[in-house]
Order: C-alpha cells, then sequence, then structure tokens
C-alpha cells in the first residue's frame, strides 16, 4: 500500500496523462481525459480525498510494476494494445483502487466546462437558477380517477 | 474539480443554544433534533412545558449546500455523502456496517436526515397497521390509520405537502395545502406506460413547495434536493418546526451529544450527561426524556445507558431494545429510453408512484407488498460513476456507453416491506468508537426470504413497464445495499409489556417517564418511506404529553 503523501514524480506523471486517456479517450475530435490537460487537476484534488488518493498511487505503483512495462523500457513505450491489456490486469487485481482511480478520472472530466458543453448539460451549480418544467396538469388523472379504490379494508 | 471544493461549514463555539437559558430541571429533555424531535419540541413548547432538546450536529446554512457549488456532485459523494462512515464528520458517530447487507444512512444536524432527504411523504396504508390480523405476520401495531390520520394532516399542514386527492390505492383524506409537483416529460411517459399495462400510478405527495408556502419559496426544480435546498423550498424541520418551537420556549442546545441517560433509585429518568465540543461534560436534570435519535441512535443510547436499576440498557427489561431492526430493503431497475432526452430535469425525489403491488395477493410467493418511486436521472458525474448500477465503462465503448445512459435513464426504485426478524440488530460495537469515546453501533442486518422474492418480482414487473415504455436497455440491481434510510423497529411498540419496550403512546413500559418518538416504535415497516408516518405518532405522542402528563410540568 503506497503512502498517501508520496509525491508523484516525472515518470508517473507521463503514465497519468497516457492512461487517464486510456480511460476515457478521445471523441472524434474532442480529447481524451488526459489530452484535455487535467492530469494536473487530478493529481491536485487527489489530495482532498485519502481514499481517492490512495487508489491513484496504487494504479500508478501497480503500471509501473508491469512486467511488459519494465522489459520494453516503461509503461509508455508499450503499444496501446498492450497499455490496454497491463490496465485491464491492474483493474483485475486491485479492483478497489482501480474503482477509486476511475472515480478520480471520471470525477475531474465529467465536472469540465468543456466536457459539459460537449454533452449537451447545464454547466453550471444547479441553484439559484433552476430548470423551467411545464405547470401540473390534473387532466393526466382522467384514467387513473375512473379506477375503484383498491386499498384493503380493514374490518 | 475544476476549483477546489469549499467546505461548507460554519463556524459554532463550544455549544450553541438557541432561545432563553433553560431553568435547572425541565420539564422535557429530547433527544435529537431531527424529524421527530423537532415535532414533540413545537408541539409541548406551545403546551407550555419547559423544553431542551440536546443535538450532536450543527445548525447548517441552507445558504452552504452543496448544490450552489459546480462541484455538488463530488461534494454528495465525500463532505456531503449519505453514508456517515463516508462523511466521516467528528459530529457523526460511525457505524460497523460490515454485517448488514444493507448499509444506514443518516445525518446529524438540526433536521436530522430531513436535511438530506429527498422530502417524498407517502402514508401508511390501514392494513400496515394490522399485519397480523390480515397476514398472520409480524405483529399488529397498537393503534390503527384511524388514529393517526388527524396527526397525518397536522404534520402535512406544518411540513407542506404538495400532493392530490383522490388516489384509489389509499383511503379518501384531507386536501394537501399545494397543488402536486409536475411530472415532467419522464413523469408523463412512465405513468402513460403504467396506464397501458392497467396499473396504477399517482403523483407522489412531497414536503416540496409546489407555490410558496410557510414563508418559503416554491421550488426552482434544480434536481439534487437531496443535498439541501437552498430555497428551503424542500421541507427540512430546521426550515418548518424548530423556528417555531424556539418561538414557543423550546432550547436547542446544538454540538451536545448525550452519553447516557441517567435515573435515579426508582429507575426513572432524571436527565442526561452529554459532551460539549470541547469535550467537557454535562449534565442536564429533566422530569422526563423523550428519545428522537431514531432507529441506529435511539437503541445505540439505551444500550449505553447500564445502571442498577436497568442493568441490560435503560427500558430493556424485554432485551427487545436493538432488536428487529427493518430497513426499507430497494431494488433499482432502470431503463434507457432513447425517446426521452433530458431525465435530469427537474427534482431528483420521487415524481410518481405506483401502488398496484402494495397488498397482500395470495397469488404470489411472498405476504405483504411493495411500491415503486420513480426518480429521475442526474447529473454526469453521477451518470458516469453509475448510480445504483456499474459505472460506465472505461476505454474504447466509453463514450457509447455514457450516451446512452445520460438524459435517457428513468430509474424504479421498489421499496419493499421488511418485517421484523429478533436476529437484525443493533448493538454496541467492542471497539469501534466515535469522536468522544463513546460506543458505535454496530449492525447485523440479513434479507429475509420473503424480502427476496418479494424484490424479485418487483425487478420482474419493472423490467415490463421500463419496456412497454420503450426502453432499450434495462439494468437492474435487485437489492440496493447503500439503501438504509429508513430505520425502524428496534424499540418496538405494543401493548404488551413482555413483547415491547413502549406502550401505544411512545411511553416506556419500564419507566413511566421516558418516551420514544422516532422510527424505532415502529411494530412493521409497511412499504413506503416512513418519516411522516413517525412524525404523526409523535405528534400524537406529544399530544398524550400534553393531555395526560401534567405531572411532568414542573
Amino acid at each position: 500500500m503506497p503512502t498517501a503523501d508520496r509525491q508523484l514524480t516525472s515518470v508517473d506523471r507521463v503514465v497519468l496523462k497516457r492512461v487517464m486517456d486510456l480511460v476515457i479517450p478521445p471523441d472524434g475530435d474532442f480529447p481524451g481525459a488526459g489530452g484535455l490537460g487535467l492530469a494536473e487537476q487530478l493529481e491536485r484534488s487527489s489530495q482532498r480525498y485519502g481514499r481517492l488518493r490512495s487508489g491513484l498511487l496504487s494504479v500508478l505503483d501497480a503500471m509501473s510494476l508491469d512486467i511488459a512495462s519494465r522489459i520494453e523500457g516503461g509503461f509508455a513505450a508499450l503499444d496501446e494494445e498492450r497499455q490496454i491489456a497491463a490496465l485491464k490486469t491492474v483493474e483485475t487485481n486491485l479492483p478497489a483502487q482501480f474503482g477509486e482511480f476511475v472515480e478520480l478520472v471520471y470525477g475531474n472530466y465529467y465536472t469540465d466546462s468543456r466536457v459539459h458543453e460537449r454533452i449537451g448539460w447545464v454547466g453550471r451549480p444547479p441553484q439559484p437558477e433552476g430548470f423551467d418544467l411545464e405547470p401540473w396538469d390534473p387532466a393526466v388523472l382522467e384514467n387513473m380517477r375512473k379506477r375503484e379504490p383498491f386499498w384493503r379494508q380493514v374490518g | 474539480m475544476t476549483e477546489e471544493p469549499t467546505l461548507h461549514q460554519n463556524e459554532q463555539p463550544v455549544i450553541a443554544v438557541d432561545g432563553l437559558l433553560p431553568p435547572d430541571v425541565v420539564d422535557i429533555l429530547i433527544v435529537g433534533a431531527g424529524a421527530s424531535g423537532a415535532v414533540v419540541a413545537w408541539r409541548l413548547a406551545q403546551a407550555g412545558f419547559s423544553v431542551v432538546c440536546l443535538e450532536q450536529g450543527r445548525w447548517v446554512d441552507p445558504a452552504l449546500y452543496p448544490t450552489r457549488d459546480r462541484n455538488w456532485e463530488i461534494l454528495g459523494r465525500h463532505e456531503w455523502n449519505w453514508d456517515p462512515n463516508k462523511r466521516a464528520a467528528p459530529v457523526d458517530y460511525p457505524v460497523n456496517d460490515s454485517e448488514s447487507e444493507i448499509t444506514p444512512l443518516m445525518f446529524s444536524a438540526v433536521g436530522g436526515s430531513t436535511i438530506h432527504w429527498t422530502a417524498h411523504a407517502p402514508r401508511f396504508h390501514p392494513s400496515d397497521f394490522r399485519v397480523k390480523t390480515l397476514d398472520e405476520v409480524a405483529d399488529d401495531w397498537p393503534f390503527t390509520y384511524d388514529d393517526l390520520d388527524p396527526y397525518y394532516d397536522l404534520n402535512d399542514m406544518m411540513m407542506g405537502c404538495a400532493g392530490i386527492s383522490g388516489d384509489p390505492a389509499m383511503p379518501p383524506r384531507s386536501p394537501r395545502p399545494m397543488p402536486p409537483l409536475p411530472l415532467g416529460e419522464d413523469g408523463r411517459h412512465m405513468a402513460a406506460a403504467f396506464e397501458r399495462l392497467g396499473w396504477h400510478w399517482w403523483p407522489s405527495d412531497n414536503y416540496v413547495n409546489s407555490m410558496p408556502y410557510g414563508g418559503r419559496e416554491a421550488c426552482n426544480y434544480c434536481g439534487p434536493l437531496g443535498f439541501g435546498c437552498t430555497r428551503k423550498a424542500k421541507s427540512s424541520t430546521d426550515v418548518n418546526y424548530w423556528p417555531e418551537a424556539i418561538r414557543l420556549g423550546a432550547v436547542l442546545k446544538t454540538y451536545s451529544r448525550v452519553s447516557e441517560i441517567t435515573v435515579g433509585n426508582d429507575g426513572r429518568a432524571t436527565g442526561a450527561h452529554y459532551f460539549d465540543r470541547a469535550g467537557n461534560v454535562h449534565h442536564q436534570a429533566a422530569r422526563s426524556v423523550v428519545m428522537a435519535g431514531n432507529g441506529v441512535g435511539t437503541p445505540r443510547l439505551l444500550l449505553m445507558s447500564k445502571s442498577d436499576a436497568h442493568p441490560d440498557g435503560l427500558i430493556n427489561s424485554t432485551g427487545l431494545v436493538g432488536k428487529n431492526l427493518m430497513f426499507h430493503p430497494y431494488s433499482i431497475t432502470t431503463g434507457l429510453i432513447p425517446g426521452l432526452s433530458k431525465t435530469w430535469k427537474g427534482p431528483m425525489g420521487n415524481i410518481l408512484m405506483s401502488q398496484e403491488f402494495y397488498e397482500t395477493d395470495l397469488r404470489r410467493d411472498f405476504v405483504r407488498g411493495y411500491a415503486y418511486q420513480l426518480n429521475r436521472g442526474s447529473g454526469p458525474l453521477t451518470t458516469a460513476l453509475g448510480g445504483a448500477h456499474e459505472p460506465v465503462s472505461w476505454g474504447a465503448g466509453h463514450h457509447e456507453d455514457f450516451s446512452e445512459r445520460f438524459g435517457h435513464n428513468v430509474i424504479l426504485a421498489g421499496i419493499g416491506e421488511d418485517l421484523p426478524e429478533e436476529h437484525n440488530t443493533v448493538t454496541l460495537d467492542e471497539r469501534l468508537t466515535d469522536s468522544n469515546g463513546l460506543p458505535a453501533p454496530r449492525i447485523n442486518y440479513r434479507l429475509c426470504e420473503n424480502s427476496k422474492r418479494l424484490l424479485d418480482h418487483s425487478v420482474k414487473s419493472a423490467t415490463q413497464v421500463l419496456e412497454e415504455a420503450g426502453a432499450t436497455r434495462i439494468m437492474a440491481n435487485p437489492l440496493l445495499r447503500s439503501g438504509g434510510w429508513h430505520l425502524m423497529g428496534t424499540a418496538r411498540m405494543g401493548e404488551d409489556p413482555e413483547r415491547s419496550v413502549v406502550d401505544g403512546w411512545c411511553q416506556a413500559h419500564d419507566a413511566d417517564n421516558v418516551f420514544i418518538v422516532d422510527g424505532s416504535v415502529f411494530v412493521t415497516a409497511g412499504a413506503v418511506n416512513p418519516t411522516p408516518t413517525l412524525q404523526a405518532i409523535a405528534l400524537r405522542a406529544a399530544d398524550y404529553i400534553a393531555h395526560e402528563r401534567d405531572d411532568l410540568k414542573g
């Protein structure tokens, strides 16, 4: 188990950016999570929540220990297919930590205003503006009102 | 996570006192300022009793709720999580839930769990109070639906209920003070599917303002009311009952964690020891004690309050304190409907309800029944993380999976009636403690076979109606583990002192000046959210004290 106060190395940061792009790849001309430049922010946000920090460090440590990576001279040197295979191995061996890492990646990607615009989400806090809904229409109950009461009588 | 989330905590002194300083010995000491404690404080202050309430949490300023923060979805998973083990704030107590199939959820603050509830406000059915007579399971309650009806009505007025009369699944009742919330596109779509199958649906009763009411604004349909309502359009007892109770003379002390109910030589309660935020111990003397810590907090404190007169814990001569824990087990079935595009638009809580399968039907392989709650989708992060289901897949299929879900997901929550079983318990953990070193509660809970069959049925029927609605993909979770919103049964009521902890007026059999007014007293669980029922029970108990227990008034 890595210590939560371990700092990321420059190699870690290269791996992190690449892994983020594997987790959320580019979508057409829209960059993936790594290409959007969210790695530094992810590193910062992980320091706020210990559980997620632990997931991040566990995944990075596991990637650095991956046999294929070590033979080839590092994770970045692997082709995409083998990078994905390495990541799936981590997911299998460390499911909880991998889940926390994915939560971090999703958390940074899906709170980004560029992503909100891309997916058609209203990129603002829900309050104070809220949303409009069509007013209540009592006519929708016309059919239900015809049904006989069916609650169970108690003697 | 584009900006650092703010802490959303307002600074408070060691003990914050709202109201005039109380006399040395008060008439009524309430433990817990949540849904039911607020009710009793209001009613008994109105009746001229001196009232003090001790609350371990704090006042939370609605202006600081997460929904004003662009990172509201992240805050909701951490600082504002419904699970006290995940919030891990000093005012929370941890819960050892490792041996429970459902994790309990709660919130320590003035208003209690009404701060983070979605304010769905259904009533029990008349049959819920007579399950032994009708179905030969569990026990009957010591009163009937009709006994509770006027208190339901009073509570609906105080909390502010939006809804409409005429539901064929329920007895006739008084009009609500406000019309229902709008159904929205997804609500109308699903209502039509229920109708095509010939199944019941009805707009939900909600304690959410559909128009200005009680000095509070109307809902603006922002969505995530489960993380607090900055407009106070969603009702919680910190914005309705408590301000009135304090105006009437009740005193509320926050950051005050009760460690023991004290008793005299006669075994009657004399008050309570409590910690302030700095860890100092105080004693509040009282002529009577009203427990309002709900189905986990109340038995925990009773079990901690051992004395010569009550060697197994306060009012526990039967050994039933902490036993018969009931949750409402939930199934979650989510349909992805391409014809809908913005299912995140509108209040997150219940839109409509179906009680087609509520009452016992001997053709099924289970007794009692369940209800459906139709819930909306949520924001992008919650969608990506899956909600009650598996997260959106990572890798090559990610965007396709996300696009299929986001804005197209409608959620049918099947809420089942749990049956009381003595092996489902709240006890004191031998190692885990809260921030004052007091033992944490330990939950042992297993789902019974009846509940499993009932939940399986709920998934099958939900699948049927979602297919009718045009869902192209359906995801099912037959038991939501993180769904322990409703905590009931751990100090049950009844007329037989050997088979119950309190009587039908919520008065302890073992000590006539101890009352319990929260979900602990439930004999059975029904298959709807319990808060209106527990508040109505609390109002009824308070009326009893006001009219029959003048001896408790100094």
